[in-house]
């Protein structure tokens, strides 16, 4: 079970939503199935069952019609007072009868074959005391039968009051040489003064007329139909034949039922019926399997329908339950592919499902994080820049600091104090500009940098720079990108002095509010005009590979602000022409906490 | 997988549109499969044969000779099933005249010529010129006298089977007992009606005790029969009506002188009284000579017991003549009987007249010439002993009464055999009775 679990949680979703549907659709439509089947099956049997009993009840019904009519052919006697007469004599065999008899004897039987129909074949007296008149087919009638004391009815009327024997089919010869089938009526005839019996009449039916009713009578192709009396005697099958297979018959139990029973390894549904006129019982047997048929086919139908729907149904699904997960899959093989490194490639969105949004904020991820790439990207690439361009810088560094040294060394000999200064100044801007790369210095260091730089810059340009620092004392702990103001104030220099004539003034500003720290470096120079500063504006803020003529300076400080702090922070410029040049450096106020003065030693 | 997106939501439309379609086309192939199981019980019904009912009255041995044929014509036609239903004489006729009037009239019958003009009159049975011709049945092959008894009106209403005469049949172990034979094995019997008495006289006194020299019933027409060929063998004999039919006339002379020498017969015991059952009487050896109808020789020749001989009804008087009569096939009217069933019946009729020497196996003389003259019919025993008697047949006078009148007749008769009246009363009384019932 736990296995199972496992493995159905390993399985692809697909497969998942498949292996659902074949439990929750297959298995209920499945039993479903086959329960409706096997209740159809059973109904359907018992219908028939019931069919057949029907069928074989309306059928005695007929026949039983049918003997009630010959019924009153045999209390006809009671009407011929000759008839009575005669069979109360008392005669030897063979006796001749006088004209009156034989007249009133034939007048009779002739009444009753004409009252009866076509298929009387012959009529019988038998009187208690010898007399008889037996009219057989194709012959004259006959005085010398005698009853045949074993004869099997005659004991039957023992208990039956008036009630007719019915006698089941037997073969009947006329002295012609023609056989007849015939079963008879046999009904006891009684004297009305003194209630003794006075004799039987007996009268021979063709059972022709019994057959053609069981001829009409289509249960099934392979019926079996046929009527026997109640010592399991046929008295007349549908087709004349005796059924082989007969099975022994349990009409004792009941006077009508359906049954099932087996014979020869074929089950076969038997009706029954027990006809209270005759007590003969009229019995249809049909194989199971014939009656099924039609179930048959529709068994093969529902099973090839269900076969096929669940088939489609299941196609049906396998290709939503794909269709559902393929953008899934496709994501997930994005995925590996930006995993891989690959950005370039963007999940196509057709939809605002939950697939839809969900390839849109991959989408949106992947743009984020190829931006991101870039960024860090960049960072490196000015990381380097600045390392390389100190590395040419930092060429022998040592040799620049020997030599800055021997300089000194020599100005102090020949007493002069401003080559000593100078180059003083010169070895320390060169030692912080050649240090080990840091990524942070604090505000103190920098201006400690700025100041070095200024003081030989004054030296050359003696009193034509006035420089003035107005530093808040709470923001020299702060944390700055080094290398960041110097370029500035050497733009300042260039713009305030170089191109001008006289003097220039230079103010290097520092303060704070909000937590931004703002720097800022002013000069009075020429200043630009509009258009050029609104060209190298534009340059600080769209370019970002550097290259060009000019600008870069500017562009660097800017850009590694931005890399570093973010967009909200970098370099402005403000200027007037002729009214100076104004760049303020703007950056988060970092205090510069624990990280020990780095020192210098790069050597 | 696969490239992707390439399913756009058209295609998946097109996809359902097609399952759907698919599903249905299936409803379909399932609605015409079962559609297809009601129409299975149909090619039966192409072979269906007409099936003919056919009434008998055939109570002599003569019976199981037409089962026979009905049998053989039955497996010979595929198409055609006849159904025999036979029937007592007794009460045939009843039978028949109540099916017709109700309308449950067999589509075949065996109608007796003596009883056709009760069934052409009211067209109960159809002509049936049209039929024959249509079927390619002759009339011309008929024996002239028989082929007459059928026509009505200038029309033939009845195919006539055969001709059925009275004949003698004698047991040749008693008359050669008794030295009553000659070299031909035929009877010796002396002219006239003396000679007849005589040669009963000594035969019974050379028959074991409980033999009957002659046997005759006591009861029933046979009597009738006897006196009627008697009767007409007689110069100027045999006539029954005035000639316009309004009276019956036989009470006179030569009809009393036939009759008295009949009674005569019964009187003196040379047809011992009581006899029920003639025929089975001399079947079974208890008689040594036996007057009955030709049907009998069929059943006879059957037994081995029976050393048989026949020979027709000896001339007591002045000419032969023999009551005779024809079983003739006729088809009642009936309103809804079909072309096909009317074709079926003549188809039979002309076959069993063409199969004419299966009927004279039951010993009738064949109605067609051709049959009676082919080598098949000469073939046959004891046949040609009697079929000339065909062309000397004295039958019934033609009235549509005649077969009631006969019924008449035989009681009075019967009173006379059972000594109730003398033979002068009994033509009296029928004649009497007859004219009653003639007068209605």
């Amino acid at each position: 079970m736990k296995s199972f679990r496992g493995w159905f949680r390993n399985l692809a979703l697909a497969r998942k939503l498949i292996l659902i549907n074949v439990v929750f659709i297959v298995l209920p439509l499945g039993l479903m199935g086959y329960f409706a089947f096997a209740r159809f099956t059973e109904t359907t049997e018992r219908k028939v069952g019931d069919y057949q009993l029907q069928t074989l009840k309306q059928l005695t019904l007929n026949i039983d019609t049918y003997m009630n009519e010959l019924n009153r052919l045999t209390v006809m006697p009671y009407q011929y007072p000759k008839v009575t007469d005669y069979l109360a004599t008392r005669r030897t065999s063979g006796e001749p009868l006088t004209l009156d008899e034989i007249s009133g004897l034939n007048s009779f039987v002739t009444q009753v074959f004409l009252n009866g129909r076509v298929d009387i074949l012959g009529v019988s007296l038998y009187g208690t005391g010898g007399a008889s008149y037996v009219v057989m087919p194709e012959s004259q009638y006959v005085t010398t039968y005698k009853l045949d004391e074993n004869v099997s009815w005659l004991n039957k009327f023992k208990g039956h009051y008036g009630q007719p024997v019915y006698v089941a089919t037997h073969d009947l010869s006329s002295s012609g040489g023609n056989v007849y089938q015939a079963f008879s009526i046999v009904r006891e005839l009684r004297s009305f003064d003194d209630g003794v019996t006075l004799g039987y009449i007996v009268i021979d039916v063709d059972p022709k007329f019994i057959s053609e009713i069981l001829s009409k009578v289509k249960l099934d192709a392979k019926e079996l139909l046929y009527i026997t009396d109640d010592s399991g005697k046929l008295v007349i099958g549908k087709d004349h034949g005796l059924p082989q297979a007969a099975p022994s018959l349990s009409p004792d139990n009941a006077s009508e039922g359906v049954s099932h029973v087996k014979s020869e390894g074929e089950g076969l549904l038997m009706a029954h019926i027990t006809s209270e006129v005759t007590g003969w019982t009229t019995v249809g047997i049909v194989p199971v399997s014939s009656l099924m048929k039609d179930t048959e086919v529709l068994r093969t139908y529902i099973i090839l329908i269900g076969i096929i729907c669940v088939g489609l149904a299941l196609l049906l699904y396998v290709f939503i339950a794909y269709r559902i997960t393929q953008p899934l899959r496709k994501l997930s093989r994005l995925m590996r592919s930006v995993e891989r490194g690959d950005l370039s490639r963007a999940f196509p969105v057709s939809g605002t499902d939950e697939v839809g949004m969900l390839g849109h904020s991959f989408n949106g991820m992947l743009a984020k994080l190829s931006e991101l790439a870039y960024l860090l990207y960049e960072t490196e690439i000015r990381e380097k820049d600045a390392q390389i361009a100190a590395l040419q810088s930092k060429i022998n560094p040592h040799f620049l600091y020997n030599t800055l040294g021997s300089i000194s060394m020599y100005a102090e000999l020949e007493g002069s104090p401003e080559i000593i200064t100078m180059s003083n100044n010169l070895s320390k801007l060169l030692r912080y500009s050649l240090s080990g790369r840091k990524e942070h210095v604090t505000l103190q260091d920098e201006l400690d940098h700025v100041s070095g730089y200024m003081t030989i810059q004054q030296m050359r340009y003696e009193e034509r720079i006035r420089f003035t620092m107005t530093i808040e004392p709470s923001l020299l702990g702060s944390e700055v990108i080094p290398l960041m103001i110097q370029p500035l104030v050497e733009n300042a220099i260039n713009h305030a002095l170089d191109k001008g004539v006289g003097r220039g003034r230079i103010s290097l500003t520092a303060d704070s509010s909000s937590q931004v720290l703002r720097i800022t470096i002013e000069d009075d120079g020429i200043g630009m005009n509009a258009e050029a500063l609104e060209a190298l504006r534009l340059h600080l803020r769209n370019t970002k590979e550097l290259g060009g003529r000019s600008g870069n300076g500017l562009l660097n400080v800017h850009r590694r602000i931005v890399l570093h702090y973010g967009d909200e922070y970098g370099l402005s410029l403000e200027s007037m022409p002729y009214q100076g040049f104004k760049a303020v450096l703007k950056l988060p106020v970092i205090t510069h906490q624990g990280r020990a003065r780095e020192d210098d030693g790069v050597a | 997988m696969r490239d992707t997106g390439c399913y756009s939501g058209h295609k998946r439309n097109i996809l359902i549109t097609l399952s759907i379609l698919l599903l249905a086309m299936l409803l379909v192939l399932v609605m015409g499969g079962c559609g297809t199981d009601g129409a299975e019980e149909s090619p039966q019904a192409a072979a269906e044969p007409v099936t003919l009912e056919y009434w008998t009255p055939f109570s002599g041995g003569d019976n199981i000779f037409m089962t026979e044929l009905v049998q053989q014509f039955n497996r010979e036609h595929g198409d055609i099933r006849i159904d025999q239903i036979n029937s007592r004489l007794d009460d045939y006729y009843s039978r028949l005249r109540t099916a017709i009037l109700s309308g449950n009239a067999p589509d075949l019958a065996i109608i007796h010529a003596t009883n056709l003009p009760q069934f052409v009159q009211n067209g109960y049975i159809e002509p049936l010129d049209g039929l024959a011709a249509d079927t390619g049945l002759d009339w011309g092959q008929f024996n002239a006298k028989i082929a007459e008894s059928t026509v009505y009106g200038g029309a033939h209403y009845a195919v006539p089977l055969d001709t059925h005469t009275l004949v003698l049949y004698y047991n040749k172990k008693y008359l050669k007992e008794a030295g009553l034979l000659d070299a031909g094995d035929k009877p010796l019997i002396g002219k006239g009606e003396q000679g007849f008495t005589e040669f009963l006289q000594q035969l019974k006194a050379e028959l074991p005790p409980g033999v009957a020299p002659l046997a005759l019933p006591s009861t029933r027409i046979d009597s009738v029969w006897l006196w009627w060929s008697l009767y007409n063998q007689m110069q100027g004999g045999g006539v029954f009506y005035n000639p316009d039919g309004t009276q019956a006339v036989f009470n006179n002379k030569g009809s009393l002188q036939a009759l008295e020498f009949v009674n005569s017969l019964y009187q003196q015991e040379l047809i011992p009284p009581d006899i029920n059952d003639a025929f089975k009487l001399f079947y079974d050896g208890e008689a040594a000579m036996l007057i009955t109808g030709v049907w009998g020789t069929g059943a006879f020749e059957q037994d081995e017991n029976l050393e048989l001989g026949v020979v027709p009804v000896p001339v007591i008087y002045d000419h032969p003549a023999v009551w005779g009569d024809s079983h003739t096939l006729a088809i009642p009217a009936k309103s809804e009987m079909s072309a096909e069933k009317r074709n079926a019946a003549m188809v039979f009729a002309r076959w069993a007249v063409e199969h004419g020497v299966m009927w004279a196996e039951a010993g009738h003389v064949p109605s067609s010439r051709e049959v009676v003259e082919s080598g098949a019919y000469a073939a046959l025993k004891f046949r040609s002993d009697y079929a000339n008697t065909a062309n000397s047949v004295a039958y019934w006078p033609r009235n549509v009464k005649q077969w009631t009148i006969n019924e008449e007749i035989i009681r009075q008769f019967e009173k006379m055999i059972y000594k109730e009246q003398s033979p002068e009363q009994a033509l009296q009384n029928a004649v009497d009775s007859i004219n009653l019932q003639l007068k209605k």
